[in-house]
């Protein structure tokens, strides 16, 4: 993989996650301005501390595993890290809220029958 | 300067919490929030872990606390693993993430 590793990583990461805007139907992915939105707010904070934090010399990136392609100074695949990283924790936040919806609806649901059996 | 990364986690928890004091999403009191945070928190684990243990990430040793997650005894990881402080890191990135997303969809759901 050598050189495309890191990127590749990246592509893992939306990969894992894209069955739960496929299948659980989050709908992640169709809220285009609110996502667009919520990833320049993070992104451009962030972004802006791994800038400082390279050129202060907390961090470095290993060229083995990048393309080499840079932007003011950093991998390009850094700059992708902070949409896909953020997209993932949204894709998992909103695939948890369905989730406990489905199971407070199924417990809700129980509930009724039981109660409903008791009473015959 | 020493210790710089870890004092920039530590500015970026205040910057968080300072967030939410701004941004007032409740986040903090919704479970499915927490529940979120643990599952983020471990997948986080494996992709910081190979993105350190490999290396594609380095970290300077006087920038940090120096405290690690290890990585498996493995041909394919040279590197020495995850600083603690990616922890913190990763909490105010996702943290702020959600909360930007929570605020962005009560804004563009109410027309002004």
């Amino acid at each position: 993989m050598g050189n495309f590793e890191y990127l590749a990583l990246l592509g893992l990461c939306l990969a894992v996650t894209l069955p739960l805007e496929a299948v659980l139907h989050v709908g992640v992915y169709r809220q285009r301005r609110r996502l667009l939105s919520c990833i320049g707010c993070v992104a451009a904070v962030f972004i802006s501390w791994d800038l400082i934090g390279a050129r202060l010399g907390h961090w470095g990136y290993n060229p083995t595993y990048v393309t080499g392609l840079r932007v003011a100074g950093l991998p390009v695949e850094e700059y992708l890290f902070f949409v896909v990283v953020p997209l993932c924790a949204i894709l998992a936040f909103e695939a948890v809220c369905a989730t406990l919806g489905d199971v407070s609806n199924w417990l809700t649901a129980r509930r009724k029958r039981l109660r409903e059996r008791i009473r015959r | 300067m020493r210790l710089g990364y870890t004092l920039f986690c530590l500015a970026a928890l205040v910057i968080t919490f300072g967030l939410e004091g701004i941004l007032r999403t409740g986040l903090f009191r919704d479970r499915r929030y927490w529940i979120t945070l643990g599952i983020v928190a471990f997948f986080q684990v494996l992709v910081d872990g190979w993105l350190t243990c490999r290396p594609i990430v380095t970290y300077a040793p006087a920038q940090f606390s120096g405290l690690r997650f290890g990585c498996p005894p493995s041909r394919l990881f040279r590197g020495e693993g995850m600083p603690l402080e990616d922890l913190l890191f990763g909490f105010a990135m996702i943290t702020q993430g959600l909360m930007w997303w929570q605020w962005w969809g009560r804004r563009l759901d109410t027309p002004p």
